[in-house]
């Protein structure tokens, strides 16, 4: 039971931090460093409030490590433009984000290379008017 | 005769003074601009000042409601028919226009436009020094608790109104937060039988194409998180709505709070329809269980309830997988 993987924890993480309650604050994130991987998507879990997109990355190893890049929930992910059928499993993607600040292999998803073209979830909060 | 004359004339014109002045409370909110609605443009600055005095004459929330109410005959009654008419078609899905997390969204980061008291200034400092030495602070929306009103001016991401005759809800999708206000001409539930609650009790009316409404019986709460400032279980609102373009509602917010605020604290809110084209912005269900914001339950028997996780330091002798054994 307790042989799990790191993502099965993570999500579960917060709750015993005294930062628990504040991960809207974006606290558990270091916004002044930057990650960068390459690897394959394996999961976009695209929900309410906040979305995840699961990310396995091959180490020089062999290994590989899944890392996790949250973003913010469905609407605003459809905002700037990234819809659930963007980034299907087996998906090539290289993604930055604001790494965890105890080293842990997720970040706040910043941007992301997909097929060449760059998709960034923060344009979500930007205001698109409908005509009058 | 001539000091008689006089003394008629000035007989007459104090006759004619009282007598203005029973009209004069509904004649001077007229010409204070509060029903006559004020576009936020170049001269916004001094408009607002403007707006923010009309506020400080009321002793209440409800003296300043009333006032709207009696200064426009107690408001007007609209049909299905209304419904299609530009000013009331608040159809579309809408997002916060501006301010980020400010409650007034003219200001930003640690700016202050509220005029708090020496016990609304300790609560914030409080507030800023608890971040300033954890980093972070508690969020009920973590939980998916409702933010409150009147922070849910504030919040960003989807928003729909739906206006009715006799109804206007007023939705924000984060966790499902509807408000609802009766414009059937109901009052308030009577103080015996009230309780509080997250976003109150909203009655209100419509005139000249605007909706004012007041809000009272709320929770305590904080206009935002940060170096905002926080909110008494006090705080009453009083709203004035309008849909000033094709694509833009505003609304003119005083907040009262006794405890916190030392003057009523104005504000001018907007929200901008979004373009949609595809339909694929759409409000679903909020609910923080699907995801990171999960709060995690120890069983007696030391699981919780995701079977990938548990509380046993060394769980392979309870294991019921035969490979973990």
């Amino acid at each position: 039971m307790k042989k799990i993987s790191f993502f099965a924890l993570f999500p579960l993480s917060f709750i015993f931090s005294p930062l628990v309650y504040a991960h809207h604050s974006g606290a558990m994130f270091d916004g002044g460093s930057v990650v960068e991987v390459t690897g394959k998507v394996k999961e976009f879990q695209y929900t309410n409030p906040h979305s995840w997109l699961l990310v396995d990355v091959t180490n020089e190893d062999g290994s590989v490590t899944t890392w996790g890049f949250e973003a913010e929930g469905p609407s605003t992910l459809m905002r700037a433009g990234i819809r659930k059928s963007a980034l299907p499993p087996g998906t090539a993607i290289t993604i930055r984000g604001n790494p965890m600040k105890d080293g842990r292999s997720a970040a706040a998803w910043i941007d992301a290379m997909v097929d060449g073209e760059t998709i960034n979830p923060r344009n979500g909060f930007a205001v698109i008017p409908a005509s009058e | 005769m001539g000091s008689h004359i006089e003394l008629m004339n000035f007989r007459f014109f104090f006759f004619v003074i009282s007598a203005f002045s029973l009209f004069l409370p509904a004649t001077s909110l007229w010409a204070q601009d509060a029903l006559t609605w004020q576009d936020k443009d170049d001269n916004w600055p001094a408009k607002k000042a403007t707006l923010q005095s009309f506020g400080e004459q009321f002793a209440s929330s409800m003296d300043l409601y009333k006032a709207l109410e009696q200064a426009a005959d107690g408001g007007e009654s609209l049909d299905w028919d209304d419904m299609a008419k530009a000013p009331y078609d608040w159809s579309g899905i809408y997002t916060r226009t501006g301010g980020g997390l400010s409650f007034d969204p003219d200001i930003r980061g640690n700016e202050m436009t509220a005029q708090l008291t020496s016990a609304g200034a300790a609560t914030r400092q409080r507030k800023i020094d608890q971040i300033d030495s954890t980093g972070g602070e508690y969020d009920p929306i973590s939980d998916c608790r409702p933010p409150g009103f009147p922070r849910w001016a504030t919040e960003p991401f989807l928003h729909e109104f739906i206006v009715t005759p006799e109804q206007t809800w007023l939705v924000n999708e984060m966790v499902n937060d509807v408000r609802r206000v009766y414009t059937d001409g109901r009052d308030h539930t009577l103080p015996e039988d009230a309780y509080a609650s997250a976003n109150g009790d909203t009655i209100g009316f419509w005139h000249d194409d605007m909706l004012i409404t007041h809000t009272m019986y709320l929770y305590s709460g904080q206009y935002q998180r940060g170096t905002q400032p926080d909110y008494s279980d006090q705080v009453e609102v009083v709203e004035r709505w309008r849909k000033v373009n094709g694509n833009t509602l505003e609304a003119d917010y005083w907040v009262f709070d006794p405890v916190n605020l030392s003057q009523p604290w104005y504000s001018r809110q907007s929200w901008t329809e979004l373009a949609n084209e595809d339909n694929f912005l759409r409000i679903r269900y909020w609910d923080c269980q699907e995801n990171q914001n999960n709060d995690i339950i120890e069983r007696e028997d030391g699981t919780s309830q995701f079977p990938d996780f548990d509380f046993i330091e060394n769980d392979a002798e309870v294991s019921n997988d035969e490979a973990v054994r």
